[in-house]
């Protein structure tokens, strides 16, 4: 298993500039002196997904060094210095795209999992629309509104909102409106 | 309610004090490496040793980190976590949450917390956190997610073996009493999302949970956009800690919304629960530089009080007005009398002299303001009125119509999952109400509930409604009860072993627990230049993992 992975490790890597990761499985090189978010080295690890990982981390190495961030005084005792998560990126993005997946990506990758029909699942659980009619309230002073501005389409509950209402400036008006997602639509 | 007029109230605007960094006895390491839990919520983290005699969580502070953008020439991004921060609002950091509503997303800043946490606990052995770990993990937590953490405390940390929870199941559990039954509904409210759980003999029942998207993040929000509307001219200064600040201590939830309102109607009612929150301002403006926008300002302050104080005065002055009027028209209407010119001439005059009235009631309206305030009160320019406001916010996850989402406020999820069961398990379940989570802790929640309640139940039958002792520590004390109870048990933790040969997304379960769906998620495939065909490298990499195990 780790010979495999190391010639795949070997061929991978090219022009690698790191020190040791090629070298066994258990040694880890002292983490260099200004380790910081960037300074992920290739970990020997068992998983096999790691040794790709190891490509990136030769980018990461080559740009890095000369924007070497100076972070904590001392690297921390407790962790690997050398870990490097398998998430970064994501199968989907490109070698630019470093981003993590955002939860609507999670969630429609999920999707596609072999769900049975009762289990439970976080897009599954989502609470069900409304089914009762939404009562109206002023936009204004939030008391139950009966009445609608024509022009502007806020709501409004007393003739003296009404006069206020009249006099706002439109970049007020719109954020009211916005307020309960009502901007405006196209409709005949 | 204060019984007087509004009282003015000032932001604290408090600062954090930075953590420092804590020295553990001995007792942490010997006789065995003592758990560590960690409640990972999205406002706050919440983290400290499973000792028996534990108070409270050492280390509590915002989900936050931060990262200077590095302008300063060499020195790179600089990174600060937590209190570390001193407010939310830090200036030339980029502010930034691992968190996507409940669920961790962005492991990078998850590991600067982690690192945050253990270095201020004081974890002292090389090379790997030695330490059981407890850590709160979202409802029904998607497989990636927990992928990522598994692999995160595993392999990065090194960390021995893993349990996750549920908060608001931990809570429930810390909060068990002597006669209470297993089984209950929990509704939690946190941060960024509110939960209807029923929990069946014991057991978190998780096909029927509801998780509705709204919780105190969007109340904040919704508070800030409202008061930025209402005072233009303060937009910066009503910030989301202050709008937190105001939800945390000015705000309350109505037993019956629409009588709330009511109430508020009356100006009597206003002038004495109005809140005046006091923005903090300078005299340097005093007098002199009244500008026109600050003149356009003052006037729609002004025109507001007079509208909400004067509008009755105005309409009794107006109608007598309109009466007096009445008997000059109908005293003028001509009659074919030749004395009536001299009549209609006084009239005319008396008329004439009627008119003025009416063109000086426009100034007159606003002199009064001018006398009532002679100098310009800089100190209530800067006063934000907390009328309504108070009990609008807290309301969205009541209707969230408030703030045009579409689904279903609290009260009809909470039927909606009840009626997915049978008539004996309904019953069981709201003996049993039980309220957690930290935007649940507006005063006149607990009533609401139970007015809810009593508008969806059968005619007399019975329930119960209990608010968590501490709603937002609980969960914490919860998953130190478990992990004090289960140390030195199997069930309920994943060993490193568990997770080399099930996967990060495995999951034991326990009394607190998600469910486990085994199913099984593909590693992530790493980036090749090579072929981005990454379906390809997925293959390989599943069928890898195939033959090794």
């Amino acid at each position: 298993m780790d010979s495999t992975e190391q010639t795949k490790l070997v061929k991978l890597r090219g022009a690698g500039g790191g020190i040791g990761g090629a070298g066994t499985c258990e040694v880890f090189p002292p983490p260099p002196p200004h380790r910081g978010r960037g300074w992920r080295r290739a970990r020997p690890g068992r998983h096999q997904s790691i040794g790709g990982e190891a490509m990136n981390e030769n980018k990461f190495l080559s740009t890095d060094p000369g924007t070497g961030p100076m972070e904590a005084a001392k690297p921390l005792p407790f962790k690997d210095p050398n870990f490097m998560h398998s998430g970064i990126g994501g199968a989907a993005a490109g070698k630019k795209n470093r981003t993590w997946k955002n939860l609507k990506q999670i969630l429609a990758s999920e999707r596609a999992l072999p769900w049975q029909l009762n289990d439970p699942s976080y897009f599954n659980i989502d609470a069900p629309p409304s089914f009762k009619p939404a009562k109206k309230y002023s936009d204004i002073s939030g008391l139950p509104a009966n009445y609608t501005d024509p022009q502007s389409k806020l709501r409004f509950s007393t003739i003296e909102e009404f006069a206020y209402i009249r006099m706002l400036p439109s970049d007020v008006v719109t954020g009211y409106l916005a307020l309960r997602k009502a901007t405006r639509t196209q409709c005949g | 309610m204060a019984a007087g007029p509004g009282r003015v109230f000032p932001f604290r605007d408090a600062r954090w004090a930075p953590d420092p960094v804590l020295e553990p006895g001995a007792a942490v390491r010997t006789p065995q490496p003592v758990p560590l839990v960690i409640d990972n919520g999205s406002f706050q983290t919440r983290a400290g040793w499973a000792a028996p005699g534990a108070a409270e969580p050492l280390l509590r502070f915002r989900s936050l980190a931060a990262r200077s953008r590095g302008a300063r020439g060499a020195a790179g991004a600089e990174t600060q976590v937590g209190n570390d921060l001193g407010s939310p609002e830090p200036l030339r950091w980029l502010l930034r949450s691992p968190f996507d509503r409940d669920v961790p997303v962005q492991l990078e800043l998850q590991e600067l917390l982690f690192d945050h946490v253990f270095q201020r606990l004081g974890v002292s052995s090389q090379g790997c956190v030695d330490h059981p770990i407890i850590l709160t993990e979202a409802v029904c937590n998607p497989l990636y997610s927990r992928q990522m953490i598994s692999e995160l405390l595993f392999e990065c940390y090194q960390v021995p073996k893993v349990s996750y929870g549920v908060d608001s199941l931990y809570s429930f559990y810390h909060n068990k009493r002597q006669n209470w039954p297993c089984s209950g509904l929990i509704i939690s409210s946190g941060y960024q999302c509110t939960h209807v759980l029923p929990v069946l003999e014991g057991r978190l029942d998780a096909k029927n949970c509801k998780r509705i998207n709204l919780g105190g993040c969007q109340a904040a929000v919704y508070l800030q956009r409202l008061l930025q509307l209402k005072y233009p001219g303060h937009f910066a200064a009503i910030t989301l800690s202050r709008m937190e600040e105001i939800l945390h201590e000015h705000s309350y939830i109505g037993e019956d919304y629409i009588e709330e309102l009511q109430k508020w109607r009356s100006p009597e009612y206003y002038e004495n629960n109005v809140h005046k929150m006091q923005l903090p301002f300078s005299n340097k403006l005093l007098g002199s530089t009244l500008t026109s926008e600050e003149k356009q300002e003052r006037r729609q302050q002004q025109l507001r009080r007079l509208q909400e104080l004067n509008a009755r005065r105005r309409e009794e002055k107006l109608q007598l007005d309109q009466e007096r009027l009445d008997r000059l028209l109908y005293v003028q209407t001509p009659e074919l009398d030749p004395l009536g010119s001299e009549q209609s001439l006084e009239d005319v005059d008396s008329i004439n002299e009627f008119e003025p009235l009416f063109a000086e009631e426009q100034p007159e309206v606003e002199k009064p303001v001018a006398a009532v305030q002679p100098v310009f009160n800089l100190a209530e320019y800067h006063q934000l009125f907390l009328g309504t406001e108070r009990i609008r916010a807290p309301e969205i996850v009541f209707q969230p119509s408030l703030i045009g989402e579409e689904q279903a406020g609290i009260a009809e999820t909470m039927q909606y999952v009840l009626d997915r069961y049978s008539k004996e398990q309904q019953n069981v379940l709201v003996q049993n109400v039980f309220l957690t989570g930290g935007n649940a802790m507006y005063p006149g929640l607990k009533a609401r509930i139970q007015k809810e309640l009593l508008e969806m139940r059968p005619f007399q039958s019975s329930f119960q409604v209990h608010l968590a002792s501490s709603p937002i520590l609980d969960a914490w004390y919860g998953a130190r009860d478990w992990a004090l109870e289960y140390m030195n048990r199997e069930e309920g933790w994943i060993t490193r072993k568990d997770y080399e040969e099930k996967g990060g997304e495995y999951l034991k379960e326990h009394c607190a627990s998600n469910v486990y769906v085994p199913i099984r998620l593909p590693k992530q495939a790493p980036r090749t230049t090579e072929a981005l065909a990454s379906s390809k490298v997925l293959a390989a990499s599943v069928s890898n993992s195939s033959d090794q195990v």
